[in-house]
């Protein structure tokens, strides 16, 4: 009690230093936590009470302090004012609603601050009441229904978004929240997609209205159905969806923009350097986290998007020129841009602008990825790179998404982040030359296998990456797609994670199996080797093929006996490596037939170290006596599906980012006084 | 004048007397009566026998309804003569006779219509004189002007003449027949010669104007298309007027009330013509009972007047008995989509000019086309297109842009569904993008062994289908089927199996080997057999575009497109200019179609191909592209190869039948555009501007530098025509007979040009008229013109004409200097 005494102090301290009295609100709040009925004495005490000004903080306070015994002794009251702000919610008097709102998200808060370990039936129980619980909240869920979808104030609705938030993030472990069984119950999924679909209210809820959708999607997700999940699954409306990926668009755009402003910052000049070095100490750790938190939601919504509903596909590529929001700079929590886009009918223009370039959610995306993929160590980064390859699995796995990506007609300069390395230079931009997004892709992984061979190794973002290169490849053998990509870069990138991979054997192999990732590194090789006629651009490509073989061929050889090893003896990794010996049937079988014929050619002809041409006319004029194995199932892969393996990842995922939400929700309902001011003068 | 009348079109020779324009004073109120049923004195071409009622004789179109709508127009068009013949009643007698010849060739009357036409007449004509002593006299006089009058009503006078005569007649009587008479021509042939009738509309005395005002109007109102295309041709052809005069002009004026969208069918013509008004609805709409309307001149032109009711009076039933078609609904906005459509179309246009590079211009078009798709599809469509259709799709990751160097031309891929009227046919539904995925899917399981019924009753269900389980349903890549090459021939057609699927069987515990040699050697031949493409280049994105193999293009499109299931979908494509002046191409366009006509007529085999133009305004409009061409630059940087090797890649060696025939394409191609270029002086001939399609034949596109004008005035280009020693080689040399074939065609095509001159001559002279356009420049155009026809020389001295042209064609040096010129400034090979 004296806790919140204090509190009450410091605030009368503060907003009314001439009261020297409690605040009206106050006082009502603590008739309340009285055994009486508040209303008993005084009939109008719940139309008054809110029209007071809410103290958050005292209430949510109160509302912690109540121990075991009282609350058996108030459940009353605080079901009365549960039922209350149920019903204000339908008062035409703004400041009412606005009011009745803020006291919900208190209520919510506080009980379950109270109670964390209580359970989910007790929390209903001590809010509603068991036996009005359901009919209190489908009334809830409707007023604020109507609240979103109606032409009241957008402020309101921005409330309403922050309270469903809030109630959404109470507890840590969003599938612990019971209370979400009514609003699995009572949909309000259908009010999301109308503040998506139209534009204004997009711009200004949007961000919320993602994140709302993307959590609610999480609840209870592999234990029972979830509308919401359904319902998200077949939404076709395209103006819905677009609107969902531009909030996305959006909200990743913002983030590589500030990446890149801050990637300048760095590398604006000597003296920048050093202060930002210095300063970095300091603030950079922490700012950088904070913005890969927030953005983390927003990824999971995108991947909710793209592995749920197949039509959203469509929305990834659906090309706008990027928007400049430089020069409205807004933080996700504040009111988004309006949108220009989507008031076709009346507007089709759009602005015009030379120096803007054609964007769309693809591209947005995998630079975002390339941003995020730099740095794992960090465990929220992690994360993101994760879920940013789970993206782009689902997304190589669509055969719609495939033939966009392999559009010929379909050229963009994508600008991914490389990490600033010692042995190569930064890659200028504008040197990207313009072609099919698949490009891109491939880049991405070609970048990240060469940037992430280091002893605290990501098996798990390795395994994802080689198999989105699978998948891409098994598209593009099946549809017989001769992309124009320099393979070789490809190539010796895999060429380089064996050499990894052998020469830090022992250390990795205590953490993971490494033999699985050689097996599909070699099959990749296996796809080149036996499909090449399908999908190499050139015949020189196959060519230049075995000459990278040819020439790497001590990786190959090592990789072998060190599989043959590992086969022969007992252990746990004796079968998993005996299929790499069998995998390398035609690799070695290459090497063996080319490497005495090349060295016989330098003999013959008296030279000591063959070109590059030299090696390529061994090779073509030798095919003929070369004869490979077919091995199975190289063209098949196996579909990716979230349960169960990704389940832990997902459920951690939820958690981590309720916490975040739920942080920046409670900051942001605190400081609700411009609000009020808003409707104090329009009512 | 009298040698302008050509030969063919004069029954007789004594017309050449009565082609006077001074004799049509007295002929005017003949000529304006033209269905009186006095027989005729003259024996007309056609079979009506003298003395008889010659009206019923020929009922050939019993089923052709009377004109209804024309009736109104027409009868006003004829009373406003009337009036004039009332002042200057001298001889009205003839009259009678004309409208009877009239009737001779053009039989689309029947006896029952006669008699009120009659007495109509009577009461019109009661001032000048009865009809009866009118005949009686015409008997007597067969005089001059019945010639022109023969001439007027005989079968070959044709639109060609009728806007020659139109063009040179002071007269007003005569020009107000012709303005009658153009309602009994067919609708096509008139909208050829569009560009002309409206620019003696604006640019011509009022007299023209009167005489043409009523045909258009009434044009304007049958159809959406005809209306918006008057209004784009007025706009155009006003802008060279002086901008104070212009606003007042009768151009702009009737540009403006077509505009207005006041020009509607029904509702308005009924307040305005009550007299008419009875028959219309019930009556017209049974075939066969023209006899009930009321205006019988109308009847008596001609039958192809009847047609055009037929469509027209089936609109006006279905608007009379049901208030609730769409038509009458739509009226306000008749117009309005497709102008909101085009203006979109220009506005990228505007937007992308403003970009640095090709490469942005490219991705901004495709964004710009991709949000213009939410709009569709809609009631609007192209006009370059042959058929009736609504727009439902752009599919904009195939536009490109083209090479230009400050302006942005681009060509767009335009997804169509065939209609019977877009009028009136209701507007497709749209299909949202991402469904193509489950049509797609459905196609593509190979062994769900569906019938095409099947198949066509699942494409029904897309367009709303929203059940869970197919939403659900997966189809990756795995499931895909791919349609392979057909590589049947192929040696290694077995392992080429093995290469497409893997072998999964476990079981078959033997491996099978591959020769690495045999995936090698696919691999060269798959890529060998791949119709060669050009290597795409962000600076040349059409090359690629281009190059692609029309059904090609369209198979792929239809793939990926959501409306591709659909039985009436037809691709389109269309180049979209904004900032260039179309005039001079229309202009071009109509001259090479006039000649390809008259080449036909005379079977010469030359061959051009005129492709459509859209004037929209003075600086914008539609160009339809020629589809699997590319042009000669383009074929040579990306190729590297001379013309010749060029020919022998695509085509195979010189002694096959592709090639043969694809150099026999060339060189018909090359006669007939080198005759244009000589006639037309058409210059600004680098290979950019030079196509080669995929059958071998050249076109010329690009008909900027036309007649009198050049670009920059450098004075390059002195040669006659381009003809390079590579378009030699191609013919196989000087000596060759293919060269000798050429030369021979160009003799052939010039004197069949000659012979057919003023039909060629007619549509640039009524061009000049009022305009500005550079190619008029000068004092000397025409004369310039008509001179490069050669009358005056026999034929031993075309001939020698001829071979002297192409020698100075071939030797010119400034053909190889402006190829240089051409490379040096603009890049361009």
């Amino acid at each position: 009690m004296s806790q919140v005494e204090k509190r009450a102090g410091l605030l009368r301290r503060t907003s009314s230093s001439k009261k020297p009295l409690k605040e009206k609100v106050v006082l009502m709040y603590d008739e309340i936590f009285a055994k009486e009925d508040p209303a008993k004495n005084n009939p109008r005490f719940w139309d008054e009470l809110f029209l007071m000004k809410v103290n958050l903080e005292y209430l949510e306070s109160k509302l912690e302090s109540v121990d075991g015994e009282e609350v058996q002794r108030i459940q009353d009251n605080i079901n009365s004012l549960f039922h209350h702000c149920v019903q204000a919610l339908g008062e035409e008097h703004q400041i009412k609603v606005v009011n009745a709102l803020q006291t919900l998200c208190a209520l919510f808060r506080g009980v379950h601050q109270k109670n964390k370990s209580a359970s989910g039936f007790d929390i209903i129980n001590m809010l509603m009441g068991f036996d009005k619980a359901e009919q209190r909240m489908k009334d809830l869920m409707e007023r604020l229904d109507s609240l979103l979808c109606g032409d009241g104030s957008e402020s309101l609705k921005s409330l309403c978004l922050k309270l469903l938030l809030c109630l959404v993030t109470v507890t840590d472990n969003i599938s612990q929240n019971t209370i979400l069984e009514y609003v699995m119950i009572n949909s309000i999924f259908e009010a999301i997609l109308q503040i998506l679909s139209d534009v204004s209210s997009r711009g200004q809820h949007g961000y919320d209205a993602v994140v709302l959708l993307a959590l609610l999607v999480n609840y209870r997700k592999y234990e029972s159905v979830n509308p919401y999940i359904v319902k998200l699954s077949i939404v076709d409306d395209e103006p819905t969806l677009d609107g969902m990926g531009m909030v996305v668009h959006q909200a990743l755009t913002e983030y590589n923009r500030q990446y890149k402003d801050k990637e300048e910052e760095n590398q604006g000049g000597f003296f920048s350097t050093l202060t930002s070095m210095v300063g970095s100490m300091f603030i950079a750790d922490a700012d950088e986290k904070l913005s890969v938190q927030t953005n983390e939601a927003i990824l999971l919504a995108l991947y909710e998007a793209v592995h749920l509903n197949r039509n959203f596909i469509t929305v990834l590529a659906q090309s706008h020129p990027e928007i400049d929001i430089a020069t409205t700079p807004t933080p996700p929590t504040r009111p988004h841009p309006q949108h220009h886009l989507a008031p076709l009918m009346n507007n089709p223009e759009l602005p015009l602008d030379p120096n803007l370039q054609t964007s769309n959610l693809l591209i947005t995306f995998l630079k975002y990825a390339s941003i995020v993929m730099q740095d794992t160590k960090d465990e929220h980064r992690l994360n993101s790179a994760r879920l940013c390859l789970i993206i782009l699995t689902c997304i190589a796995e669509d055969q719609y998404a495939d033939a966009f990506l392999h559009d010929d007609n379909m050229n963009f300069r994508v600008n991914l982040h490389r990490m600033p390395m010692r042995h190569r230079k930064k890659a200028v931009d504008k040197n990207i030359p313009s072609r099919p997004l698949v490009c891109a892709v491939l880049d991405l992984m070609v970048e990240f296998i060469v940037t992430h061979m280091m002893k605290d190794f990501p098996m798990d973002l390795y395994l994802r990456c080689v198999q989105i290169i699978h998948k891409l490849l098994c598209y593009q053998k099946k549809c017989r797609i001769r992309l124009h990509y320099t393979w070789r870069e490809l190539w010796s990138a895999l060429i380089n994670l064996l050499k990894f991979l052998l020469s830090n054997e022992t250390t990795l192999l205590a953490k993971h199996n490494i033999f699985h990732l050689a097996l599909l590194v070699v099959n990749l090789f296996n796809m080149f080797i036996t499909y090449g006629d399908t999908f190499l651009p050139t015949s020189n490509s196959y060519d230049e093929l075995y000459y990278e073989i040819v020439r790497m061929h001590q990786v190959f050889d090592n990789l072998y006996c060190m599989v043959l090893r590992v086969s022969t003896n007992t252990g746990q990794w004796k079968e998993a490596a005996s299929k790499v010996t069998h995998a390398l049937v035609n690799v070695r079988a290459i090497i063996n037939h080319f490497n005495p014929k090349i060295e016989s050619y330098a003999a013959v002809n008296h030279i000591s170290q063959l070109s590059e041409e030299q090696v390529l006319e061994v090779v073509r004029s030798n095919y003929d006596t070369l004869t490979l194995k077919l091995q199975d199932g190289l063209d098949q892969f196996e579909r990716y599906s979230e349960q169960p393996k990704e389940a832990a990842f997902f459920k951690e995922l939820v958690r981590s980012i309720s916490l975040n939400v739920r942080k920046n929700v409670s900051l942001n309902t605190l400081s609700q006084d411009v609000l009020l001011k808003e409707f104090s003068t329009i009512s | 004048m009298m040698e302008d009348t050509d030969p063919d079109l004069s029954p007789s020779p004594s017309d050449q007397n009565s082609s006077s324009p001074s004799l049509s004073v007295c002929s005017s109120p003949s000529l304006s009566l033209p269905s009186t049923p006095s027989s005729s004195s003259c024996p007309a071409p056609g079979p009506a026998p003298s003395g008889t009622p010659p009206l019923g004789v020929i009922s050939e179109g019993p089923g052709e309804l009377s004109l209804v709508i024309d009736a109104e127009v027409a009868q006003r068009a004829c009373q406003e003569v009337l009036q004039k013949v009332r002042m200057n009643q001298t001889e009205v007698e003839v009259d009678v006779g004309g409208s009877q010849n009239g009737a001779g060739p053009e039989p689309a009357l029947s006896v029952t219509i006669v008699k009120p036409a009659q007495i109509q007449i009577r009461e019109v004509e009661d001032d000048p004189g009865s009809v009866k002593s009118a005949r009686r006299r015409q008997r007597h006089n067969p005089s001059k002007q019945s010639w022109l009058l023969r001439l007027f009503e005989s079968k070959l006078f044709d639109v060609s003449m009728a806007i020659s005569y139109l063009h040179n007649s002071k007269e007003p009587g005569v020009q107000a027949y012709i303005g009658n008479r153009l309602f009994s021509f067919p609708h096509d042939d008139v909208d050829f010669y569009l560009p002309q009738l409206l620019n003696m509309y604006i640019h011509m005395d009022e007299d023209v104007g009167d005489a043409i005002k009523p045909y258009v109007v009434h044009r304007c109102r049958q159809s959406i298309s005809f209306s918006l295309q008057c209004a784009w041709l007025l706009g155009a052809y006003s802008s060279d007027m002086h901008i104070s005069t212009q606003r007042h002009s009768r151009g702009t004026k009737l540009r403006k009330l077509i505009l207005s969208d006041e020009l509607k069918p029904a509702g308005a013509r009924a307040r305005r013509d009550p007299l008419a008004l009875t028959p219309f609805c019930p009556a017209v709409s049974g075939s066969g009972e023209h006899g009930l309307s009321p205006s019988k001149r109308t009847h008596q032109r001609s039958k192809s007047d009847a047609t055009v009711s037929i469509s027209l009076s089936s609109n006006l039933k279905r608007t009379a008995s049901n208030p609730k078609v769409e038509s009458s609904q739509d009226e306000p906005v008749r117009l309005a989509p497709q102008r909101e459509f085009i203006k979109s179309l220009m506005g990228i246009g505007k937007r992308l000019a403003t970009l640095p590079t090709k490469e942005q211009k490219t991705q901004r078009l495709i964004s710009e086309l991709s949000l213009l798709n939410h709009k569709l599809p809609a009631r609007v469509w192209l006009p370059t297109a042959a058929f009736d259709h609504h727009v439902v799709r752009v599919p904009h990751t195939q536009a490109v842009v083209l090479n230009s160097k400050d302006k942005a031309p681009y060509l767009i891929y335009v997804e169509v569904l065939e209609c019977e009227n877009f009028e009136t046919s209701s507007v497709p539904i749209r299909i949202p993008e991402n469904r193509i995925r489950s049509t797609r899917s459905v196609e593509n399981l190979p062994d769900c062994g569906m019938t095409a019924e099947q198949r066509a009753g699942s494409f029904s269900t897309v367009p709303n289908y929203d059940n869970d389980d197919e939403a659900w349903s997966v189809d990756d890549i795995g499931e895909l089927q791919v349609e392979l090459p057909e590589l049947h021939t192929n040696s290694c057609d077995n392992i080429s199996q093995f290469s497409v699927d893997s072998i999964t069987s476990l079981e078959s515990k033997e491996p099978v080997f591959i020769a690495a040699g045999d995936i090698r050697r696919r691999l060269s031949e798959q890529l060998a057999q791949t119709p060669t493409t050009f290597k795409r280049d962000p600076e040349d994105p059409s090359a690629v575009a281009l190059k692609e193999p029309w059904e090609e293009k369209v198979r792929r499109i239809r793939e990926g497109s959501p409306y591709g299931h659909l039985p009436n979908w037809r691709l389109l494509s269309v180049i979209v200019k904004c900032g260039d002046d179309l005039r001079q191409e229309l202009l071009a366009f109509q001259v090479l179609q006039q000649l390809q006509s008259i080449w036909e007529q005379e079977r010469v085999p030359l061959w051009i191909k005129p492709y459509k133009i859209l004037v929209l305004s003075a600086d914008s409009g539609m160009i339809e592209p020629v589809v699997n061409a590319v042009s000669l630059h383009q074929v040579k940087k990306h190729s590297q190869l001379s013309l010749l090797d060029y020919f022998l890649q695509e085509h195979g060696s010189p002694t096959t039948e592709a090639f043969l025939s694809a150099q026999r394409n060339f060189v018909q191609s090359c006669a007939g555009y080198s005759l244009i270029c000589y006639l037309l002086q058409v210059k600004d001939r680098h290979n950019g501007n030079i196509l080669l399609d995929a059958e071998g034949h050249i076109i010329h596109i690009d008909f900027g530098f036309i007649l009198s004008s050049s670009p920059k005035n450098l004075g390059f280009e002195t040669s006659a025509f381009k003809l390079t020693t590579e378009f030699v080689d191609v013919m196989g040399g000087p000596d060759g007979d293919m060269f000798n074939y050429y030369k021979m065609l160009m003799l052939q095509g010039l004197i069949a040009a000659r012979k057919h001159m003023d039909r060629v001559l007619q549509i640039v002279e009524i061009m000049q008229q009022g305009s500005q356009l550079p190619c008029f420049h000068g004092s000397s155009t025409m004369r310039g013109l008509k001179e490069r026809f050669h009358m005056s020389l026999t034929e031993e001295q075309l001939q020698l004409l001829v071979d002297q042209l192409v020698d100075g064609s071939m030797r010119s040096l400034t053909t190889k200097l402006y190829d240089g010129f051409q490379y040096l400034t603009n890049g361009i090979m």
